[in-house]
């Protein structure tokens, strides 16, 4: 069933060719019909929106800092409604909030460097707060929204992840940041519009390069003999699997819960599997419902995360929770991959399970049974808690529990958690 | 007897099973020009009906085969010179149960009749009457299937639907007869309660349970698969598994994915309780693995898919048994047969 899924949706890149093509508001309103339709999903809607993101820096009109986060918050808030199934779509927009914030604090502590001369690092400033008793500044930030997720970690430690992190302000030059901002020069905002278009692009580098790099680390996760199974494998977990399969000989088990369309005469994984038995590892796919099973041939489940919330608990296809479940029953390891823009802030919805897919594809009311009668509960994703999960290996290298505190906060700014929440209000 | 191209048929049809599940035992078909010539014809429809999957599940097979051998004693005459307490089994009815198991692996109801036939068999004199002693057997399965079968799942679904609260959310998987005729009855007796029906797609009987129950004014809802087994265990009150066989030390057999619901249910502290007949469990064979003890479905055996008919659940993850004789805990039943 999976794989066909993306089907008939446009590929990534027609889908930028055509957003490129079209006027802002356009090219906005036509995204925003894609996702409403499910015509772009995963990790597609990464890459979409910070598409469209560079676009509302590159074209919108803004004259200071808060109108440009102001036109991101409020497009961010439109495409996130548009896809609330897709929460990855809120971290782009928070990521790109947090470089517009790290690209104007650096203008103004750059001025002051000038007149003061303290030699000191933007990046160990507090992000907002740069609040100087000596200057009036133009426009002060309010106090960060106070929302139902603000029990995200405040502190900006600089650890390892600070310096890796490709949105990172101290590898941005320092260009025109002598100019007051508090006069809003055009050549100051100018600037500020091209660095933060290099910073977007830097984010679309990270997104592309994400499943090369996490794939980097599969020799040392799927050891010689090893018996995998992989739960509806997405793109970065097939990536994954193929580069362990040049190195290593081991044995995929390929799962889906649903039957494979026995219509359409497809047959299922068969590019990934091709691709894995030329390395010479053999897969098998089980055609089951119950994983429990076949869980005592298996050593390793590797689960594709859609997205990885604070609490450490996943984002998943529909059923992954299953193979999760019976793998910690019998102690086997759970791994999970995913960028680290896929890390969300947020807590999940106590009702992840509620989104519900077509149901007249699954029973057939031909025998006179009445169509309200039954309560069809066809779920299209599903949650994993945290404490199923082993192993978080992303972009930056594997990761426990414990370190995702540090990550979230090393990549989203406390203010703009909650930005969806309070389209508008902020400025 | 077998003919050569007999052999050829098995060996295609179990070289595309993965090495790792190629000791599981796996149903198939036999043309019937191939049979044992001495194979009675009602024996020879029991066994197309099994390795069909027509006739499915345990307590269907062993009713199925008890009633088809009455067929077989009732043709059987003693040649002369013989008794039938020492001629029938070895002669006539061991030539039935291969075949049959050659069909199918037998299921543990089977194994049980058939054991306690043929101690019958061998308590008659080998004196005893041709006449009295097929009567005393015909009598005896009668019995058997009046108070094994038909009694066993009356009282099940009768102690069983006691179990259930106003106010209940049940939660069941696929289609198991015990569990449709226990809520049924509850609904009979006046119970308010709803069910989670939670299918396998490869299977589809939940949804014929859903319906039936829906039919009967029964709230239902429906789940098509395994995704929607964590919303559905959070809503439910308590967890009705109906099982094929339990082993020796309490472990549930049962239709694969009845351990995953078990597990996620146990996880979130909810009731789980499984109804069996007695004469499902097994005395001697003990399992804690899905692996030791299973089936591979033959529908879904190609090079392009695999899939095992059962797995087993520990009994770590159930709260009780509900047989026809007590209700206890995993081991208890076991213990007392």
């Amino acid at each position: 069933m999976a794989p066909s899924r993306t089907g008939h949706a446009p590929t990534m890149e027609k889908l930028v060719k055509s957003l490129k093509g079209q006027l802002l508001e356009a090219s906005i309103d036509s995204y925003i019909h894609l996702l409403k339709r499910r015509q772009v999903t995963g990790d597609d809607c990464a890459e979409a929106t910070a598409h469209i993101l560079r676009q509302v820096v590159a074209k919108s009109k803004w004259s200071d800092v808060d109108q440009l986060l102001n036109a991101v918050q409020s497009v961010g808030s439109r495409l996130v409604q548009a896809a609330p199934q897709e929460p990855v779509i809120g971290n782009i927009v928070r990521r790109v909030m947090g470089l517009i914030r790290d690209e104007a604090s650096e203008e103004r502590n750059a001025d002051e460097t000038m007149s003061e001369s303290i030699s000191e690092l933007p990046a160990l400033a507090p992000p907002t707060t740069a609040v100087h008793p000596a200057r009036p500044q133009p426009t002060p930030f309010r106090p960060p929204p106070l929302s139902s997720v603000t029990s995200f970690h405040v502190s900006r430690s600089k650890s390892m992840f600070n310096l890796l992190s490709v949105a990172d302000t101290m590898h941005s030059p320092q260009t025109g940041a002598s100019t007051p901002m508090s006069q809003a020069q055009p050549t100051s905002m100018n600037s500020l519009r091209s660095e933060v278009l290099d910073g977007i692009e830097e984010i679309m580098d990270e997104i592309s390069q994400a499943d090369d790099q996490i794939a980097s680390f599969a020799e040392i996760q799927i050891n010689p003999t090893d018996n995998v199974l992989a739960y509806l494998p997405s793109r970065t977990v097939e990536r994954f699997l193929i580069k362990a399969a040049a190195k290593r000989k081991y044995t995929v088990f390929l799962v889906s819960l649903d039957p494979p369309n026995t219509h359409s005469g497809e047959v299922p994984f068969a590019a990934l599997r091709k691709k894995l038995n030329s390395y010479g590892v053999k897969t098998i796919i089980l055609a089951s419902n119950g994983l429990m099973a076949y869980m005592s041939r298996v050593n390793k489940v590797v689960i594709g995360a859609k997205v990885v919330y604070q609490n450490g608990g996943l984002l998943v296809e529909s059923g992954a929770s299953v193979a999760a479940q019976a793998a910690h029953a019998l102690s086997r390891q759970v791994i999970a991959l995913g960028g680290v823009y896929k890390f969300c802030p947020e807590d999940p919805s106590d009702n992840i399970a509620g989104e519900k897919g077509a149901s007249s594809t699954y029973v057939s009311y031909s025998d006179g049974l009445k169509v309200d009668a039954l309560e069809v509960e066809n779920t299209v994703v599903d949650y994993v808690p945290p404490e199923l999960v082993d192993v978080y290996l992303t972009n930056l290298g594997p990761q426990t529990r414990h370190h995702l505190a540090t990550i979230m906060a090393d990549h989203y700014k406390p203010e703009d958690v909650g930005f969806s929440l309070h389209p508008g209000e902020l400025y | 007897g077998r003919r050569p191209s007999f052999h050829v048929v098995e060996k295609d049809t179990r070289s595309v099973i993965p090495e790792c599940f190629s000791h599981v035992p796996m149903a198939k078909r036999i043309p019937t020009a191939h049979a044992h010539k001495d194979v009675h014809p009602a024996v020879l429809a029991v066994g197309q009906q099994m390795a069909a999957f027509t006739l499915k599940d345990s307590i269907a097979r062993l009713q199925a085969t008890l009633l088809a051998f009455k067929k077989v004693l009732e043709a059987y005459e003693t040649p002369k010179g013989n008794s039938l307490s020492r001629h029938f089994v070895p002669h006539v009815l061991n030539p039935q149960i291969e075949y049959l198991t050659e069909c199918r692996p037998m299921c543990f109801s089977m194994g049980n009749a058939i054991r306690i036939l043929k101690a019958k068999v061998n308590s008659f004199d080998i004196d005893t009457p041709e006449e009295e002693a097929k009567e005393g057997l015909l009598e005896m399965i009668d019995l058997f299937i009046k108070e094994r079968i038909n009694l066993a799942e009356f009282v099940i679904a009768r102690n069983a639907a006691k179990t259930i609260e106003d106010g209940a959310a049940i939660l069941t998987y696929g289609r198991h007869r015990l569990v449709e005729k226990t809520l049924l009855r509850a609904k009979r007796d006046g119970k308010v309660f709803s069910v989670s029906v939670i299918d396998d797609p490869y299977d589809n009987g939940g949804q014929e349970m859903a319906k039936s129950l829906s039919r009967a004014g029964i709230p239902v809802f429906y789940s098509p698969n395994l995704g929607g087994l964590r919303a559905e265990v959070q809503r439910a009150t308590n967890v009705l598994l109906g099982v094929e066989a339990i082993f020796a030390n309490g472990s549930l057999y049962g239709a694969a994915g009845t351990a995953d619901v078990a597990v996620a249910a146990k996880t979130a502290s909810k009731r789980v309780i499984a109804l069996c007949e007695t004469i499902n469990f097994d005395r001697e064979r003990v399992s804690v693995d899905a692996l030791t003890y299973n089936e591979i479905d033959p529908e879904q055996n190609s090079a392009e898919h695999f899939r095992l008919l059962f797995d087993t659940t520990r009994d770590y993850y159930l709260n009780g048994v509900i047989t026809e004789f007590e209700s206890g805990t995993g081991n208890s039943p076991a213990q007392a047969i």
